[in-house]
């Protein structure tokens, strides 16, 4: 270990930290591969975070400069195209990733106790992420973004008593307009993140106080150390996801829609449609009721949060069947929109921009240099675990409980 | 006796941090909560050659849809979606209303069509022809609509 690590580490205290987390065990088992799910969320988040301070240098949050800001950033910055395609493909990659992390929590049981706080964190952080989502859509001031923008913030209107008090917050006005972006901003790059933080601070902590947790009806096959021999699994994985994720970015640039023009007022577009993981949402508000649908949401939350202090007994199979019929509603719902879609040509006025080859063949060899890094981490790591066997007395050859 | 004074002083103290906070919630809550007033009321001019077969304008905040019938009558609705407040189309060709969001559907004279999902009707606005130019006002052409 460098000196430089000792003295920090001293100077802070850490050592006793330290010393428990180099012992933290992860298990083997057949449900091993859903562990990278939390790691690979975390990383998305970090990449939402560093490409989103970037945007943050040019992006101007003013229904009148807002869309020729990140048109802006689109064809004039250097980069710039890569960095928003980065940051609007990362933030449905993350998303993705932290709804698998999620439901292969629920599904394992994991959040049983002590992980109930770890859990309820969780829970928390998917409203963000969706908050996220929904405040960070508006951003570019495009048509889509603001009819998709209109719909969900007037939605709760319809909703008996408060619905309509929430809805003028959400709008900071009357109507969908400046005020609404100025404020969707404010969420978007003040409140949400700072929350966010703080929340995943607290989330990382418990997984060092408590470790990963083994499902009760897995059979272990050994265990390994965190810090010498998962960690660089873990990393390895972080370097694929990067690499398939620079790719994307790079070979399928976001697109920015027509500018809405506040002045003069247009149709929506045809399909007006959401982001994905809104669309069970507006497929549930098609089909009923917006107090019937919002009754239901609330429900799955209020259950959603307390699962791990309904799930009690080890043989109850009660929350399996309940997770499966949420899973397959939100599917059909989603399916079902997406077929209710018409199809429609080209949408006029919509900005693509491509890098040029030098920068793709760039990405390209960055991207297989990431993979290749992987490979070597994944045989290094492999070559150290088997010197430890052999020093252990050929273990590996033992049978492992 | 431990005990009670104990309960005193976390009242003591309970009542302190509330009268620290409260303010300062009052204050930050009416701070975000601030909804500017909408000037209401309002005209546009446009000219009849422009409504082929319907123009969208705005009349001061508000969205309206101008439409040219069959038999050249001029007439404008509030393009506002009563459902949620998406923006409506005409369509010409069956001369009715139509909001892309939800499918939601309005009949020639703007009113919902029911089993769809708007629940009021579009109000139909006054408008002035003078010569080739019309003047749209945000006054409601028959009170029940408005
Ligand atoms: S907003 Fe028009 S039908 Fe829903």
């Amino acid at each position: 270990m460098s000196q430089w690590f000792t003295s920090i580490t001293h100077a802070l205290h850490l050592e006793g930290v330290l010393a428990a987390l180099k012992k933290k065990p992860v298990t083997h088992h057949r449900h091993t591969i859903w562990y990278y799910f939390g790691g690979l969320t975390l990383f998305f988040l970090i990449i939402q975070f560093v490409t989103g301070i970037l945007l943050l240098f040019y992006y101007v949050p003013s229904a009148e400069g807002a869309h020729e800001s990140v048109k802006r950033i689109m064809t004039e910055i250097p980069f710039g195209w890569l960095i928003r395609s980065m940051h609007s493909w990362g933030a449905n990659i993350f998303i993705a990733f932290m709804i698998i992390h999620m439901f292969s929590t629920f599904f394992l049981r994991s959040y049983r106790h002590p992980r109930e706080l770890m859990w309820i964190t969780g829970v928390i952080l998917m409203l963000l992420a969706l908050g996220f989502g929904f405040t960070g859509y508006l951003l570019p001031w495009d048509e889509t973004a603001f009819f998709a923008t209109q719909i969900g913030a007037e939605t709760p209107a319809e909703v008996p008593i408060l619905g309509e008090f929430v809805a003028l917050m959400i709008k900071g006005a009357k109507e969908v307009g400046g005020a609404t972006l100025t404020r969707m901003f404010a969420l978007h790059v003040g409140v949400f993140p700072l929350i966010t933080l703080l929340v995943v601070l607290a989330h990382i902590t418990m997984i060092m106080l408590f470790g990963v947790s083994t499902p009760k009806s897995a059979v272990v096959r050994g265990e390994e150390k965190y810090f010498s021999s998962y960690l660089p699994k873990e990393l390895a994985v972080w370097l694929i996801g990067f690499a398939v994720f620079i790719v994307i970015a790079a070979l399928y640039p976001w697109e920015l829609g027509r500018a809405y023009d506040m002045a003069n007022p247009t149709e929506p577009p045809d399909n007006v449609h959401p982001e994905w993981y809104f669309m069970f949402l507006f497929q549930t508000l098609r089909i009923m009721p917006e107090w019937m649908a919002f009754l239901g949401f609330g429900l799955f939350l209020v259950f959603w949060a307390v699962a791990p202090f309904l799930d009690r007994h080890a043989k109850n199979k009660v929350h399996t069947i309940v997770g499966i019929f949420i899973l397959l509603v939100i599917a059909a719902m989603t399916v079902m929109a997406y077929s209710e879609l018409e199809p429609v040509g080209e949408t006029p006025g919509v900005l693509k921009v491509q890098g040029d080859s030098d920068v793709l063949n760039a990405i390209w060899f960055f991207a297989v240099m990431s993979l290749f890094t992987a490979f070597v981490i994944l045989l290094w790591r492999k070559r150290n675990k088997r010197l430890q066997e052999l020093e252990n007395g050929g273990a590996g050859e033992q049978p492992k409980i | 006796m431990e005990g009670k004074r104990r309960n005193v002083l976390k009242g003591i103290f309970g009542a302190t941090a509330a009268f620290f906070t409260a303010p300062i919630v009052y204050a930050v809550g009416r701070f975000i909560s601030h909804i500017p007033d909408v000037k209401s009321g309002g005209s546009a001019t446009l000219a009849a050659s422009e409504v082929a077969p319907s123009k969208l304008i705005r009349v001061g905040e508000e969205p309206v849809v101008v439409i040219k019938e069959k038999d050249g009558d001029i007439r404008a609705f509030t393009a506002t979606c009563t459902h949620l407040k998406c923006i409506v189309s005409y369509r010409p060709q069956t001369s009715d209303f139509f909001c892309k969001c939800h499918r939601g559907e309005y009949d020639t004279n703007g009113v919902n069509v029911p089993g769809t999902r708007p629940k009021r009707p579009l109000t139909e606005l006054t408008v002035n022809k003078d010569g080739e130019t019309l003047t749209i006002s945000l006054t409601p052409l028959k009170p029940q609509n408005a």
